[in-house]
């Protein structure tokens, strides 16, 4: 069923390495995922997973010491034409994880959402301009009045928000979503989803959200990846993953999970991860095998002989 | 005077700011009553005042913050009128301890971890040398870390996140404090760790009869800890009650808002509840009740006189004009009435 | 700022007023009624009129000393400017005649004419003290040294100011390349180990030499060398900053790297940056005292600061000359003094820090 649907972005092999060459480090090690048109592909980590490493990697940020990105077949990593770049720019935006540190704090926000279109190259007379952001500024619900204000003058939600209207501005096709709610209020929070979502089926978006927080990946995704210490472990749709968490990483995070809810805390049983329990060696190293219909899961020979009768229960 | 069973009572508190020449509000009037020995939760939004109200009962207010009225009772000492850094040393630590939310700058990048806690037992505790340093072991043993005669001599950078969190819990604790404050305590950490650090909260909590008060915006560590909750906006208490009670039948709007908007709740496809605007600023004069004008069903009441705390049971309070007999009856969002009967509360 | 202040409160009287009187409209009934929700009030709610250079102007003003330097400083600019049009003609060049009492040289005591009245003749005004006649008193040659003095520190403050802004430009146009773009990290590193392990002093006198001695050839030869350091400072600073969320934003929005110099980096180094040049203006005019004094100066016909001090440690051992050295070196403290207190206040008021009260 997945694969009649167009891939539009291709991730193999992705390896990102950091320092120098006698102290490399390796964020990112082997990552490999497709995500396609329309859909919500949802990457969750803990701190120093490398899941912002990925989302940089993809847009350019970081360069790629191994692998491939591939953006609609065409590949994007590494050296590009001038004119793929251009219009990998305008396809593929990014939205930062702190509003307080992502706006340019010295620019009015009139500058900062319509920077974008100085880049296109597009020659537009300033009504246009002035008139593009009062429209990308209405679309994310503030007031066209905001483009003569500095960014300090709003609060955090409101930030977010002229940060998204800065990357709609271009039109995007794909959006990376780098932790998006983290830093805001929780009663901001629902606003800022709720307006991504609006957009997605407006606008037909496709996102890459990435998350530390299961609960709010699982509300906005159709697939999640799950990954611990630059790898992949699991992979799989949302409720799939929900319902049959199969690597122990996955069933350690899903575990901890934090509900509002008195009855179900206390009720809370946590599992604790322990990564040297999978005992791989040279002759018995992990395999990243798909197990059921979209359901990756990374494991040696056989630990995933075991995920199988698993899920055939 | 204060209730009996407060350990801490805050009455009428006021706290003003003075920033570029104006005068900035931050907690207009509250009063809360800290029972000895439970686990108090103060849910509220980055700028409700909620650090700024628990750092006025241990004097660690900005300089450019002062305490405007009311009183903080401790033990029959009212803490809001201390003024010298002597009379604050024997209340801070000693009586009230605090464990803030990112463990790296509570602690000092160049002292050993075990010379932080060795140096907090010799102040508070009157120990000296061996002695000390036993004591300090025995902190990092009590807070799970594994072998802590290895550690002991370790730096914080060799520490991970949820590690330095537990040594600064040791060093709170060392001093056998009556009450601990946790502000954020588990906010920079990663979510597996986030649990942990809460049980072992909990479990130093009744192994040393202690009395905790988390500052949090985060409802699921709330659910998870707390016995009452005290739920703050714009630098007021909005609801204040027991868990179930707050969690299962909540009365303010903004507490409906709160608990309606979280995606842990939310049904994929649909929108979530959302509340619009931005919390107000509190250089300006707040009429009435903050929350009116991002409330859609606000009365024109709200906009002009503040609502008292009206009493729903002896233990729930709500400060908004709903409760008034005379008001309107406002149904609360789908998410809230579920949530009464899930709790048993089935109001008509 | 006072106004804005005043603006603020009296609208916000105005709001309260307004407020007070609709909530006296409503009856008991209507009190509890639904009010009209308008969602764009809450938008408009949180909002904060903080302005970064407004608060850095109330931070500074509240310098008392620094604004007392401040004013001293434009004082004397401005004087230096006007002085030229005051009802004193005299000419900082051309030396002075009047007629005075014949000495003799040899016994030092006046020598009289027959009558026994000394003898009056017309000769060069070496050496007058300060009076009535020469403001300033006279040097050596019977040059006015009231108009020196002014004209001098015209000139050494034209040289400060150029190479400041020499400085200035080229420095923070290198440095800002050096920090970004980092294909030019290595060279410029390398350049600046040459040239920063050779003496300054030594470049300008191998300048001086070369070319003809100047006012054009001292800001030429000081410009050589001393923007590299501006440059290397920039570029620290660029460091710190290029890598913050920001800026990776605009790098993902495609925005060209001289856009982003412009309207990213720079603006956040603007404070930075005038605490230097503050810095500069008096080290340029110290650096050419110090070039004077070691005899690699502008030629005597330019009056600088750097000639007066020279000029007056020459007759520095007589007591009853020493003004010809005081004169010019309270001029020059003032100036030294004033720039680096106004300087190092700026800095202060520039920081987000200080701007809580």
């Amino acid at each position: 069923m997945a694969e009649t649907r167009e891939k539009l972005l291709e991730v193999e092999n992705l390896q990102v390495t950091f320092g120098t060459k006698r102290h490399p480090f390796t964020a990112v090690d082997g990552v490999s995922f497709d995500i396609y048109r329309g859909e919500t592909f949802g990457l969750v980590g803990e701190s120093g997973s490398g899941k912002t490493t990925i989302g940089r990697a993809i847009i350019r940020v970081n360069p790629v010491s191994g692998g491939t990105v591939k953006y609609k077949g065409e590949v994007i990593s590494g050296k590009v034409s001038r004119e793929t770049d251009r219009r990998i720019i305008q396809n593929i935006q990014m939205i930062f994880q702190d509003p307080m540190a992502s706006l340019n704090e010295r620019a009015k926000v009139d500058y900062i959402v319509s920077e974008g279109l100085y880049a296109l190259g597009e020659k537009l007379s300033e009504e246009a301009r002035k008139e593009k952001v009062a429209k990308a500024l209405s679309d994310v619900g503030l007031l066209p009045e905001f483009a003569s204000r500095f960014p300090h003058e709003f609060s955090g939600g409101q930030r977010q928000r002229i940060g998204i209207a800065r990357a709609l501005i271009m039109e995007p096709e794909f959006i990376i979503a780098d932790e998006p709610i983290s830093a805001l209020d929780v009663s901001i929070r629902a606003q800022v989803l709720n307006l991504m979502s609006r957009l997605q089926k407006e606008r037909g978006l496709t996102y890459l959200f990435i998350a530390h927080d299961l609960s709010v990946v699982r509300f906005i995704s159709d697939r999640i990846g799950v990954i611990y210490k630059g790898k992949l472990m699991e992979l799989a749709g949302s409720e799939q993953l929900f319902a049959h968490p199969l690597h122990p990483y996955t069933q350690a995070l899903l575990s901890a999970i934090p509900m509002p809810d008195p009855e179900s805390e206390r009720e809370k049983k946590l599992v604790v991860y322990d990564p040297t329990r999978h005992g791989y060696t040279e002759n018995d190293p992990p395999l990243w095998e798909e197990l059921e219909d979209g359901h990756f899961v990374r494991g040696s020979r056989r630990e995933l002989e075991g995920y199988r009768k698993l899920l055939g229960q | 005077m204060p209730n009996e069973n407060a350990i801490l009572s805050f009455e009428d508190l006021e706290i003003e700011f003075t920033l570029r020449g104006q005068v900035l509000r931050a907690i207009r009037s509250v009063c809360l009553d800290v029972y000895r020995g439970e686990s108090l939760a103060i849910v509220g939004e980055s700028g409700s005042g909620k650090s700024v109200f628990t750092k006025s009962a241990m004097g660690l207010l900005d300089a450019n913050g002062a305490i405007t009225g009311g009183h903080i009772w401790y033990e029959g000492k009212d803490l809001a009128r201390y003024t010298t850094e002597k009379e604050w040393r024997a209340i801070r630590g000693k009586e009230i301890a605090m464990v803030m939310q990112d463990p790296m700058t509570s602690l000092n990048p160049l002292q050993t971890i075990g010379d932080q806690i060795a140096e907090a037992v010799r102040l508070h505790q009157d120990l000296k040398g061996g002695a000390a340093k036993a004591a300090a072991v025995e902190a990092l043993a009590a807070v799970g870390i594994d072998e802590p005669e290895r550690r002991y001599k370790q730096f914080p950078h060799e520490f991970s996140g949820g590690m330095r969190q537990r040594v600064v819990i040791a060093i709170a604790v060392a001093c056998r404090p009556k009450v601990l404050i946790c502000d954020e305590p588990t906010t920079a950490l990663d979510v597996t760790i986030q649990a942990q650090i809460l049980d072992l909260i909990k479990i130093l909590q009744k192994k040393l009869d202690l009395t905790t008060i988390y500052i949090t915006h985060d409802l699921g560590v709330v659910a998870n800890v707390a016995d009452r909750i005290a739920v703050m906006y714009a630098g007021d208490i909005v609801e204040v009650g027991k868990c179930e009670e707050v969690f299962y039948d909540p009365r303010h709007p903004y507490t409906w808002a709160l608990l309606s908007s979280l995606p842990q709740l939310g049904v994929k496809g649909q929108a979530l509840y959302s509340i619009q605007g931005t919390p107000p600023n509190l250089f300006h004069e707040v009429h009435g009740d903050a929350f009116a004008p991002r409330n859609p069903q606000a009365l024109n009441i709200d906009f002009v006189e503040r609502p008292p705390l009206f009493e729903v049971t002896p233990t729930h309070k709500a400060r908004t004009w709903l409760l008034d007999p005379r008001a309107p009856k406002v149904e609360p969002p789908e998410h809230i009435r579920q949530l009464r009967q899930k709790g048993g509360y089935l109001h008509g | 700022m006072a106004i804005f202040r005043i603006k603020d409160s009296k609208t916000q009287a105005l709001a309260n007023s307004l407020n007070k009187e609709s909530a006296r409209q409503f009856s008991q009934e209507e009190l509890f009624q639904f009010a009209p929700y308008d969602p764009d009030a809450g938008e408009r709610g949180g909002y904060s009129d903080y302005s970064y250079w407004r608060s850095t102007l109330r931070a500074f003003r509240k310098n008392r000393v620094a604004m007392f330097f401040l004013c001293v400083i434009l004082a004397t600019l401005l004087f230096t400017f006007l002085e030229p049009l005051i009802p004193y003609d005299r000419e900082p060049n051309t030396i002075y005649y009047i007629e005075q009492e014949k000495i003799n040289l040899f016994t030092r005591q006046p020598v009289l004419d027959e009558q026994g009245n000394p003898v009056v003749e017309v000769s060069r005004a070496t050496d007058q003290r300060p009076g009535q006649e020469f403001w300033f008193g006279t040097n050596s040659i019977g040059q006015d040294l009231w108009s020196q003095i002014w004209s001098g520190t015209r000139n050494s403050l034209f040289i400060g100011f150029s190479v400041a802004c020499v400085d200035a430009l080229l420095g923070i146009l290198m440095g800002v390349l050096w920090g970004y773009v980092r294909k030019l990290d290595f060279f410029f590193t390398e350049l600046y180990n040459i040239f920063d392990n050779v003496p300054q002093t030594l470049i300008v006198m191998i300048i001086s030499y070369v070319l003809r001695p100047g006012m054009g050839t001292m800001i030429f030869a000081m410009c050589l060398t001393s923007w590299l350091a501006t440059a290397r400072f920039i570029r620290n600073q660029v460091v710190i900053i290029r890598d913050r969320d920001y800026n990776l934003a605009s790098r993902c929005l495609g925005t060209s790297t001289w856009r982003l110099i412009t309207k990213n980096l720079l603006p956040y180094l603007v404070s930075i940056i005038t605490m230097r040049m503050a810095l500069a203006i008096p080290a340029a005019i110290n650096n050419e005292v110090f070039i004077t004094y070691i005899g690699l100066g502008v030629p005597l016909e330019t009056p600088t600061l750097g000639n007066l001090v020279e000029t007056g440690r020459k007759v520095m051992g007589e007591a009853a000359l020493r003004y010809q050295l005081f004169i010019p070196v309270v001029i020059l403290a003032t100036i030294t003094i004033s720039f680096y207190i106004i300087g190092n206040a700026f800095a202060d008021a520039a920081d987000p820090k200080n701007h809580v009260n």
